[in-house]
């Protein structure tokens, strides 16, 4: 019974493409008077279920997202003590349909002295990596898209991408607040992308490869709970979830992160001048890089698809998002936006440092015997007492003066 | 079928590229990413050479490749930091306008 | 040659072509950025698939990303005093980049060797990379760790100093 439903999707999809093989063959018959050859119908297979694949995560994420800004919006308005949406649909779950009509229907309006084809390339190219991310999660058991040796690093790779276009977004709009809004995006995505890097180094370390399916596989434990063995529960899994959950909040632009776009400072930031249909490809954009993230802190640090066996394995998977992109929304509802030195020496004095004295805590891990439950204990205190260690080293001497107030080097 | 003269033809055809990119153009910036054209042109090379080497589990064009990547990295950095600085001092990244070599 | 290189030799050589002869720099630079995303199609082509990665998070991630950082920097967005189409400089740019690349190609096209189809089943393993790099490549790992330690610190010592010489 918990298999059938562990495995309903991968069984539906298996099912599917057999069907469309099976036409094709029928197809054929009746065109040519023989059924396919066996080159074709694997080709016919590997295709059916390439699009299958894509089909089913943009759809599914794609509500995800519609569903992720009607509940920020929501669970913002709990936290500001007032009522959200509540006219569209039971508890204005339709909120998304409507805003997507709104968006659809408004005037695409470019400036007159915009790069125009910059400007119109924008949203596209920040769309397609936050697409591309979702292609290296393992969503459940034996349902990862792609199964890379090298799909750590392809993610981080495929996600630089939507650095390029924020500044395309920035510059292509020539107005000032967009392309100072760009210039703080690129600034700080390239500064937080190292500690995120960083963050995600010690898992790579333990496990021995870059593949996300053999970072699960390595998270798995033996029995009905199956929690014990997720990397969170280290030390130096912990410390670098921590890292990786900051981090994220910055590559994602989100609040208290969110000075690309500080509205009371810079507008909107690079998208001031994007409207209409454009403006909702930035902002499905950004909401799926932060799932993308969500679930690549999953896969690494809360054991991927493996939980109790309770619910089914994608489900568990879609549950940890769904908590990660709660307490980002938590987060943005409860702090104050950084100023930008704050945050340049946050990610250079605090993160960065910390990080590092990270991956020496897990090669001293690594090293620590680990066979007997006395060794276990002994390794995690040792390890943790370093972490610790590494924290209080880093607050206290390399990013004291972090949090002092503002040196201005030019304007006084 | 591609053959190995088809890589290193077009790899000797992109660093022509990068050449004649950091010969004509006058900008600072864009000499500076002509000889980026050139490494990755190099880089093409090395590794179509691996792809195609009798020994391909020796790895070398690889290894010079993914080497090749870091060195011209670090290469972007000083160089891009040093037009940045140029640009304080002569108000001009024209590279035919730094004629002397006192500061 | 097959369609893949047909395609990923175009998006390479045109936007190699744009990069280099574009008067706005920002156009030069987007359309380096595509020249290489098309190299690291050739290295996914060639079954090198870590170099194509790190290809892409090096060059679009890092090097793309600071080479508009120094064109914002230095207000510098038309390049209106570049060589025009056809003048002196252009033509002695093209002469010199034709003569190097007809040595190159002399030398390609009278080498017997280069005429050989790729052998089936070449890949590039990360684990063996990893492993490559940690017994046979050790010495120019360190050199490189080292060398990119030193630019790291350059490149900042040259920014601070301007910064003390102002005040």
């Amino acid at each position: 019974m918990y298999n059938f439903f562990d495995q309903l999707i991968v069984t539906l999809g298996t099912w599917l493409v057999g069907l469309v093989v099976a036409t094709g063959n029928s197809v054929s018959k009746i065109c040519c008077g023989q059924t396919m050859g066996d080159a074709a119908a694997h080709n016919v297979a590997a295709g059916t279920e390439i699009v299958l694949i894509c089909v089913t995560i943009y759809g599914v994420f794609a509500l995800c997202f519609g569903l992720a800004t009607w509940l920020e919006r929501k669970m913002l308005a709990r936290i500001q003590n007032r009522y959200g949406p509540n006219r569209v649909g039971p508890f204005g779950l339709f909120q998304f349909v409507a805003d997507g009509v709104k968006m659809l229907t408004k005037e695409d309006i470019v400036p007159a002295r915009a790069d125009k084809l910059v400007h119109f390339l924008a949203p596209a190219v920040a769309l397609a990596p936050a697409l591309l991310m979702f292609g290296f999660l393992p969503f459940g058991r034996n349902m990862a898209p792609t199964d890379l040796d090298t799909a750590v690093i392809a993610f981080f790779a495929v996600g630089a991408g939507s650095e390029l276009a924020l500044f395309m977004a920035g510059w292509g709009s020539r107005n000032k607040y967009s392309i100072l809004g760009a210039l703080r995006a690129v600034a700080q995505m390239i500064s937080y992308e190292i500690p995120l890097v960083l963050a995600a180094v010690p898992v790579v370390m333990i496990v021995g490869s870059l593949s996300t399916t053999q970072i699960v596989a390595a998270q798995g434990a033996d029995g009905f709970l199956d929690v014990s063995g997720w990397f969170v529960w280290t030390p130096w899994g912990f410390a670098g979830f921590v890292l990786f959950l900051i981090a994220a909040t910055a590559e994602s632009n989100r609040c208290p992160f969110d000075i690309p776009e500080g509205e009371s400072e810079i507008v909107a930031g690079f998208h001031v001048e994007y409207s209409g249909f454009k403006f909702a490809l930035f902002f499905m954009a950004e909401y799926l890089g932060m799932m993308a993230m969500a679930g690549l802190g999953v896969t690494l640090f809360l054991g991927g698809w493996h939980g109790p066996k309770l619910l089914p394995s994608w489900a568990w998977f879609m549950l940890k998002g769904f908590l990660i992109v709660c307490w980002l929304i938590w987060l943005r509802g409860t702090l104050p936006r950084l100023r930008v030195d704050q945050l340049m020496a946050f990610a250079w004095k605090a993160m960065l440092p910390f990080a590092l004295f990270n991956i020496f805590a897990t090669a001293v891990w690594f090293y620590l015997p680990k066979t007997t439950l006395l060794q276990s204990a002994v390794a995690w205190l040792i390890t943790a007492a370093l972490v610790v260690a590494a924290y209080w080293v880093v607050s206290r001497f390399v990013s004291r003066r972090a949090g002092a107030p503002r040196v201005y080097r030019y304007a006084s | 079928m591609t053959t190995l003269a088809h890589f290193q033809i077009l790899a000797s055809l992109l660093f022509a590229i990068g050449l004649f990119g950091a010969v004509t153009r006058r900008n600072a910036i864009i000499v500076l990413l002509s000889i980026e054209i050139m490494f990755n042109a190099a880089n093409l090379s090395l590794v179509a050479f691996w792809r195609y080497s009798p020994h391909p589990e020796q790895l070398s064009g690889v290894m010079f490749a993914i080497f090749g990547i870091a060195i011209s990295a670090a290469e972007a950095a000083v160089g891009l930091a040093l037009v940045i600085v140029i640009y304080r001092y002569y108000k001009s990244i024209q590279v035919d306008e730094m004629r002397t070599l006192k500061g | 040659m097959d369609t893949a290189f047909i395609i990923l030799s175009l998006i390479t050589v045109g936007g190699a072509v744009w990069a280099v002869t574009l008067r706005n720099l920002m156009h030069a630079v987007l359309s380096l950025v595509l020249f290489f995303f098309g190299i690291a199609g050739f290295f996914f082509y060639l079954n090198a698939d870590f170099v194509g990665w790190v290809q892409i998070l090096v060059y679009v991630g890092a090097v793309a990303i600071l080479a508009i950082f120094a064109i914002m920097l230095t207000h510098n967005l038309t390049a209106e005093d570049e060589p025009e189409f056809f003048s002196l400089r252009w033509l002695t740019g093209l002469a010199v980049a034709g003569a190097v690349g007809a040595v190159l190609w002399f030398a390609i096209k009278n080498n017997t060797a280069m005429s050989q189809v790729a052998p089936v089943g070449v890949a590039s393993n990360v684990a063996d990379i990893g492993r490559k790099m940690m017994t046979d490549w050790v010495v120019p790992f360190e050199v490189v760790s080292l060398l990119l330690t030193a630019a790291l610190i350059g490149s900042i010592v040259i920014a601070m100093e301007q910064i003390s010489h102002r005040k």
